[in-house]
C-alpha cells in the first residue's frame, strides 16, 4: 500500500486523460442525443464518487470511529476529509446535470425525486461541515459527526432507487440497473466504465491530499499551543 | 469567585458539563417522527412523483378534470404537427390511450416522434381528449446507441 500510494498521482491523470480523449473523439455520438451523449463519460462517475465512493469511505470511517475498539482519530479524520472531497463531488454531479439537462431535457432543473433528493444531500453534507464548526473539543465534535455523517448516508439509497420507487424525469440507472442489461454501445461503455475508474481514482487522490493536509494542520496546531504553553510559562517564572 | 493565580499554568480540568435527561431527546425524537409520520400519512410519498403517465391520467380523468398536471407519454409517429404558437402532437400510453397536445412554445431540441415526453398543461375539460399545454420536457432513456456505429470519423476528421 505505502509502495504504492506514489502511484496514485499519476494513474488518476493517466486514467482521466485517456477517458478525455475516448470521450471527446474515440467514441461516437448518440442515435438521439448527439454529441450531447458526451456528458455520460463525466456526469455519473462524478454521481458515482459523491454517493457512493465517497460515502462509503465516510460511513465505515464514521463507524469505526464509533466502536470503541476502533476509536482512533485517524477514522474521525478520514471521515470528515471523505466528506468534505464528496461535496466538490455532488456539486459537480449538480452541475453536470443541470449542464446536461438544458439541451437533453430543455430544463436546467426539475423536482423529481432524484435531483430534489441529491440538492437535499449537497445541504446535509454542508450541514457536515457546519456540525464540524459547532464545538471544539475534539472528541465531541468526532462523535457528533460520526453519528450524523452516519444518519445522513441514509440517504444514498433514497437516490439510488429514487427512480424505481417513484416517476421521475431522471432516467433509470445505466449501469447499475437492475434487469442488469445495460444499453450502451460498445466503446461508449468501456469509455463510461473508464471514467467510473478514473474518477475513482481521482478522489482516493483528493482524500490522500486533503488527509495529508488536516493531519500537517493537526501536528501545527499541537505544536503551536505547546510553543505557547512554554512561553506563558516562562513569563510565569 | 476564586482567585486565578496567574503563575499557576498547569491545566485545569473542564468544567462539569451540565447533563440533560434523556427526557429532552425523547420529547425531540417523538416530535420528529410524528411529522415524518403526518407528512408520509398526507401522500407526500405519491406527490413525489414527477408526471402522471398517459393511462393514469385517463383513468383519473373525472376527478382531475382541468387541473395543471405533468402528462408522460410516447410522442406518436407521424402526428407532430407545427401550429402558429407552438407544436400539436398525439401523446400514447402503454395501450391503447391517446391524448391530443396542442403546445405553445419552442419544443426542446431533442423532441421527436416516438421519445418520451413530459407535458406541462391541463386537459381542456373533464371529457376531453384534448390537451393544452405550455412546456414539453423530454423523458430519455438510458440507452445510448452509436449513431453510425461503422463511421467513427467524418470527412473533415471530426467524429460525427
Amino acid at each position: 500500500m505505502k509502495r504504492l500510494a506514489p502511484l496514485l498521482g499519476p494513474a488518476t491523470v493517466l486514467s482521466l486523460a485517456v477517458t478525455f480523449v475516448m470521450g471527446l473523439w474515440l467514441t461516437p455520438p448518440d442515435v438521439v442525443q448527439g454529441q450531447l451523449v458526451r456528458l455520460l463519460y463525466v456526469h455519473p462517475a462524478l454521481a458515482w464518487v459523491a454517493l457512493y465512493v465517497s460515502f462509503a469511505t465516510t460511513t465505515i470511517a464514521s463507524a469505526l470511529y464509533l466502536w470503541p475498539r476502533t476509536r482512533t482519530m485517524t477514522m474521525d479524520r478520514v471521515a470528515y476529509c471523505a466528506m468534505e472531497v464528496s461535496i466538490v463531488f455532488i456539486a459537480l454531479t449538480l452541475i453536470t446535470g443541470s449542464l446536461w439537462g438544458r439541451p437533453a431535457w430543455g430544463v436546467w432543473w426539475a423536482w423529481d425525486a432524484r435531483l430534489t433528493a441529491t440538492a437535499i444531500m449537497l445541504i446535509l453534507e454542508l450541514g457536515y461541515l457546519a456540525l464540524r464548526r459547532a464545538n471544539d473539543d475534539a472528541k465531541v465534535r468526532a462523535r457528533r459527526s460520526a453519528v450524523f455523517g452516519i444518519l445522513i448516508a441514509l440517504n444514498v439509497p433514497i437516490i439510488h432507487f429514487a427512480v424505481q420507487w417513484w416517476k421521475t424525469l431522471h432516467q433509470p440507472a445505466t449501469v447499475l440497473s437492475n434487469s442488469g442489461k445495460v444499453t450502451v454501445h460498445g466503446s461508449m461503455l468501456w469509455t463510461l466504465l473508464l471514467s467510473f475508474v478514473a474518477f475513482t481514482l481521482l478522489f482516493f487522490w483528493l482524500l490522500r491530499a486533503r488527509y495529508r493536509l488536516e493531519n500537517q494542520r493537526e501536528h501545527r496546531r499541537d505544536a503551536g499551543l505547546a510553543t505557547v504553553l512554554e512561553q506563558r510559562q516562562r513569563e510565569g517564572l | 469567585m476564586d482567585a486565578i493565580d496567574p503563575t499557576n499554568l498547569s491545566p485545569v480540568a473542564a468544567p462539569p458539563t451540565r447533563r440533560r435527561g434523556n427526557l429532552r431527546s425523547v420529547v425531540v425524537l417523538v416530535v420528529l417522527v410524528a411529522a415524518i409520520g403526518l407528512l408520509l400519512s398526507q401522500g407526500l410519498l405519491s406527490n413525489l412523483n414527477y408526471f402522471k403517465t398517459v393511462d393514469e391520467a385517463m383513468a383519473q380523468k373525472s376527478q382531475l378534470g382541468t387541473q395543471t398536471l405533468r402528462l408522460e407519454g410516447l410522442v406518436e409517429r407521424g402526428s407532430i404537427a407545427r401550429t402558429n404558437s407552438g407544436a400539436s402532437f398525439v401523446l400514447t400510453g402503454s395501450g391503447k390511450q391517446h391524448v391530443n397536445v396542442r403546445v405553445s412554445g419552442t419544443p426542446p431540441q431533442l423532441f421527436r416522434a416516438n421519445i418520451g415526453v413530459v407535458v406541462v398543461g391541463h386537459f381542456v375539460s373533464a371529457a376531453s381528449l384534448n390537451f393544452v399545454g405550455n412546456q414539453i420536457i423530454v423523458k430519455h432513456s438510458a440507452s445510448y446507441i452509436a449513431a453510425h456505429p461503422n463511421r467513427f470519423k467524418g470527412q473533415n476528421g471530426s467524429p460525427r
